[in-house]
């Protein structure tokens, strides 16, 4: 019952401070490829395995609340939230320590990383 | 004004959470991330707010930090976010990409893991590579945006203020955004402005105004230290002890009022240890003495009556309250409704309209009938989140207020809270709600507990104390004991403070209506307390920090009432007034374009009396309710020069002087006709508490009282139980014969006090039957609204000078006004 309409100032970036800020971005950009560049372009080593059980089974999420269907399906936000757009759930993979651990995050549909996943998916159900 | 016993209690305790953004305070937790650096640590928001990064990268930026940990109640829970493969850290280097066929996902960094060739051959998509920071912002899917409204409330940091604290945090880590602001000791205010970015930037600009005033506050009251102080004994009813004492009055604007809490000491000699107790002022007696209750018996040396010393004992609990008003205000969002939030800050609201089903009838019952104006004021209220209500002198805005506060309770809404910053308004109002049948409570500070009130049985404290049931023997037992004894044993005090407490709760709770001072509204006992609809009588006259406290328990529909063409708060400290301290709320949002409803029948005032008042005020809007036959003083024989038309205005020629303590002034040719004009009306018949003598002056003040006591023609008593105050304290009363003694009569200076015309517009509504005003037309009317009232006055032939008995019209010559008036 507070739904209330405040009228939205645009908001007027200051073109001298964005410049500024800007510059200062691509500095730190910059600054950080190099240093990595001359530390370990040397012998770069590989760390990249994945746990098998990443791929079986429904996993739960952090909630404790088993999420229904396969990972890469579509869900929708259950809160019904904004636009109630459709979300993909993808599991992030990440290290604590040596050991592996998987979380459920939900990406928009159209991000770039799971199309590709999808477009895949697809060319290898062709072959 | 208000003292209480909050000394456990702890204001605006919604604090910052540890999470929320040090920049702007969105504390959503999907929205924060920590920076990771280990001298820093501080969280940040991804809302890019005024500027084009968002808060956490231009946080990484500015400070050349590179680390950062997600939230634990984020989904990903909390997480320092790394390369999968290498560990690196460096957020500017990350970002996902999926891996094989699965929809898993890992963080990477471009460099090198990303340029390595072994994972292309273990079938990695390395092309979808997506960067955590993507246009200046965090994935929006892994660190949320705050909503438009989290945003729209936080506080709104610009640019220019992010770099300034980050550079401030070089040296300084816990530094916070006020510290920005600080002025030096030597430096003006910050001054008050017409709109808020944001409630922070409301803070800082009222906290330190507020704190000035205290300071002065504070500073003013504890040198009020007197000594050689003569004491005359009692006990009260409630068998306490009393001392009587007179506190003379310096020429300062200090004024005891009841609830003041003062020092009471004995230095001891060799019959008398020494000795100390405070205690609070119950009352001050019509012959200016103080009625002191100490709060312990025990010890009291009551053999003795000279030779004791009083000291001001200042309490920081208004300022306190003010203080947390405004902190609840920034940092609970449940604090005011949205809209009431972005229209106290001045920003440009869609209106709004409050649903609820009108009564057939806007009177109340127990009340008089409304006129067309108040009916217009009840029924536009009912329908309005904030509303404004211009009641000028005499239009029955106690009525008005009384009957909008009946309809609110009876909308079923949660109880209604209804404050005014002094305590005359609070127990008046409280009586005509009352009257309408519904049950109210009045809140007093306890410090007040013992000053006699006109609703006294309307009180929390009386209510505890006569609460007679059976489940409730048990206080009043204890009550009893204490009450006979003093003291109770640490286990009977610890059982009737918890009895007392829950029964203070459950009588207010059950109230529909709780009453209060605005500062009241701070009380401890009302902490867990919400209020959806508040009305606050007399707002023109509380500085805006002080209207916040009742606000900002939960307020949905705000009503002020007041005036902003009679006199605002009272602020002692100059530097604060000049920065705007003494403008209220009510006159910053009529500033805003917020229009009031204005009462527009008045009935108190002859017809000749609010002619002048209507047209210089209030655009001759002000209708008279009160006929001529009603207001004609029947059996008084009082010269009035025109009959039907009871004033004038009596030309004085006498000197100001300087008064003895040097900061105010006095006049004795206009003290000695005052005397005359008080005795020729109660020589007519006219009665003492029908006549109010007023002057801004209170170097004139006391030597008018010190004057007609010693040289009165009649009994000395007569001339002791008439009301001589200044304007201000007059304001929101009146008196049948109002006399005002304008004091200044100096060609060269200006006419000081009476310059404010707020303050002209006050002194000339006080009175019902009729007024007369003593002064100097020559340097009056050198101040243009001055000018227009002597020249009314002129024109109705109540221009007069001589004696009394023989007044002449007066053909003394105005100046030029120097500028209009606007
Ligand atoms: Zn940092
Ligand atoms: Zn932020
Ligand atoms: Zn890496």
């Amino acid at each position: 019952d507070d739904a209330i309409q405040v009228r939205q100032k645009v908001v007027e970036v200051d073109p001298l401070e964005e410049a500024e800020f800007d510059r200062e971005f691509r500095a730190l950009m910059q600054e950080s490829l190099e240093s990595r560049k001359l530390e370990l372009r040397a012998r770069p080593t590989l760390n990249m395995t994945i746990p098998m059980n990443v791929f079986e089974g429904s996993a739960r999420d952090h909630h404790g609340r088993s999420m229904e269907g396969e990972s890469g399906d579509e869900v929708v936000d259950e809160e019904g939230g904004v636009g109630n757009k459709k979300d993909v759930c993808v599991k992030v993979l990440v290290k604590r320590g040596n050991k592996q651990q998987t979380k459920q995050m939900l990406i928009p549909k159209d991000c770039s990383l799971v199309q590709s996943t999808k477009q895949k998916e697809a060319a290898e159900l062709e072959e | 004004e208000e003292t209480g016993d909050d000394e456990n209690y702890e204001y605006g305790k919604v604090d910052f959470t540890e999470h929320s953004c040090r920049y702007c305070g969105v504390q959503n937790p999907a929205c924060v991330v920590r920076c990771n650096v280990p001298s820093c640590r501080k969280w940040f928001c991804n809302s890019r707010g005024n500027t084009s990064g968002s808060h956490i990268v231009n946080h990484l930026v500015r400070a050349k930090h590179k680390e950062v940990c997600l939230h634990k109640d984020s989904p990903l829970g909390e997480t320092i976010l790394e390369c999968y493969n290498c560990g690196c850290r460096n957020v500017f280097l990350l970002g996902f990409i999926s891996a094989k066929t699965e929809s898993v996902v890992v963080l990477l960094c471009r460099e090198p893991c990303l340029s390595v060739n072994a994972l292309k051959d273990m079938n990695w998509d390395l092309s979808q590579w997506c960067p955590l920071i993507d246009d200046r912002c965090f994935l929006q899917w892994l660190v949320k945006i705050p909503s438009e409204q989290e945003q729209l409330r936080a506080r709104q940091i610009s640019a220019q203020q992010i770099n300034k604290v980050e550079e401030l945090w070089k040296t300084n880590p816990d530094a916070t955004l006020e510290d920005l602001e600080k002025p030096g000791v030597d430096d003006e205010p910050q001054p008050v402005a017409l709109k808020y970015e944001d409630a922070y930037q409301y803070q800082n600009v009222f906290a330190p105004l507020i704190k000035l005033e205290a300071d002065y506050d504070k500073m003013m009251k504890e040198s009020q230290s007197k000594d050689n102080v003569t004491i005359r004994w009692d006990i009260g009813l409630n068998k306490k002890r009393v001392a009587y004492f007179v506190f003379p009055k310096e020429d300062n604007e200090l004024r005891l009022v009841p609830g003041d809490e003062l020092r009471l000491r004995y230095p001891g000699d060799a019959t008398h240890p020494a000795w100390q107790s405070v205690g609070h002022v119950i009352k001050l007696t019509a012959q200016e003495e103080v009625a002191l209750e100490l709060r312990a018996s025990q010890g009291v040396p009551v053999d003795v009556n000279h030779g004791l010393t009083v000291d001001f004992v200042w309490k920081s609990t208004s300022f306190d309250r003010m203080q947390g008003a405004m902190k609840t205000f920034a940092v609970d969002e449940t604090s005011v409704s949205g809209y009431i939030y972005h229209h106290l800050l001045g920003h440009e609201v869609e209106s709004q309209v409050v649903r609820n089903t009108l009564p057939r009838r806007f009177g109340a019952p127990g009340l008089p009938e409304l006129n067309a104006s108040q009916v217009f004021a009840v029924k536009s209220v009912l329908q309005k989140p904030v509303s404004l209500i211009q009641g000028p002198p005499g239009t029955g805005k106690t009525v008005t207020s009384a009957a909008i506060v009946y309809h609110m309770a009876k909308q079923g809404q949660g109880q209604v809270l209804v404050c005014a910053p002094s305590n005359v308004a609070v127990d008046q109002l409280a009586e005509k709600i009352s009257a309408t049948g519904l049950k109210v409570v009045r809140l007093c500070a306890k410090s007040r507990e013992a000053v006699s009130s006109p609703v006294e049985h309307l009180t929390l404290h009386y209510q505890v104390r006569h609460l007679d049931t059976s489940e409730k023997s048990e206080l009043h037992k204890l009550q009893q004991l204490k009450d006979e004894q003093g003291e109770l044993s640490s286990s009977d005090e610890k059982k009737y403070k918890a009895l007392k407490r829950a029964t203070e709760r459950e009588i207010s709770q059950s109230a529909d209506v709780i009453c209060c001072t605005c500062v009241g509204a701070g009380d401890p006992r009302l902490a867990n307390f919400r209020f959806r609809q508040v009305l606050i009588d007399e707002s023109t006259q509380a500085t805006e920090p002080e209207c916040l406290i009742p606000l900002v328990l939960g307020v949905k529909q705000a009503v002020l009432v007041g005036d902003h063409c009679q006199l605002g708060p009272v602020i002692m400290c100059k530097k604060a007034a000049r920065a705007g301290l003494a403008q209220s709320l009510f006159e910053r949002l009529v500033l805003l374009g917020v229009k009031p409803f204005r009462l527009q029948v008045q009935y108190r005032m002859h017809p000749a009396l609010s002619e002048f008042p209507s047209n210089s005020f209030y655009e001759g809007t002000l209708q008279n309710g009160v006929t001529i036959n009603e207001r004609q003083s029947s059996g008084i024989d009082f010269p009035w020069p025109v009959p039907n038309r009871p004033m004038f205005f009596y030309v004085q020629m006498g000197q100001e002087e300087i008064s003895a303590s040097g900061t105010s002034y006095l006049n004795r040719t206009e003290a000695a006709n005052v005397e005359k004009i008080v005795t020729t009306f109660l020589r007519s018949g006219v009665i003492p508490s029908q006549i109010g003598v007023i002057t801004p002056y209170e170097g004139q003040r006391a030597y008018i009282v010190n004057y007609m006591s010693r040289n009165g023609a009649l009994r000395q008593q007569l001339y002791k139980e008439i009301e001589v105050a200044s304007v201000d304290s007059f304001q929101g009363r009146e008196k049948d014969y109002i006399i005002l003694s304008c004091v200044r009569s100096n060609e060269h200076q200006g006419i000081g006090f009476l310059n404010d015309p707020r303050r002209l517009n006050v002194a000339l509504t006080r009175a019902r039957y009729g007024i007369v005003i003593l002064g100097n037309p020559k340097v009056l009317s050198k101040q243009p609204l001055w000018n227009g009232l002597l020249t009314h006055y002129k024109e109705h032939e109540c221009l007069v000078e001589g004696p009394l008995n023989n007044l002449k019209q007066s053909m003394v010559q105005f100046q030029k006004p120097k500028k209009i008036y606007n």
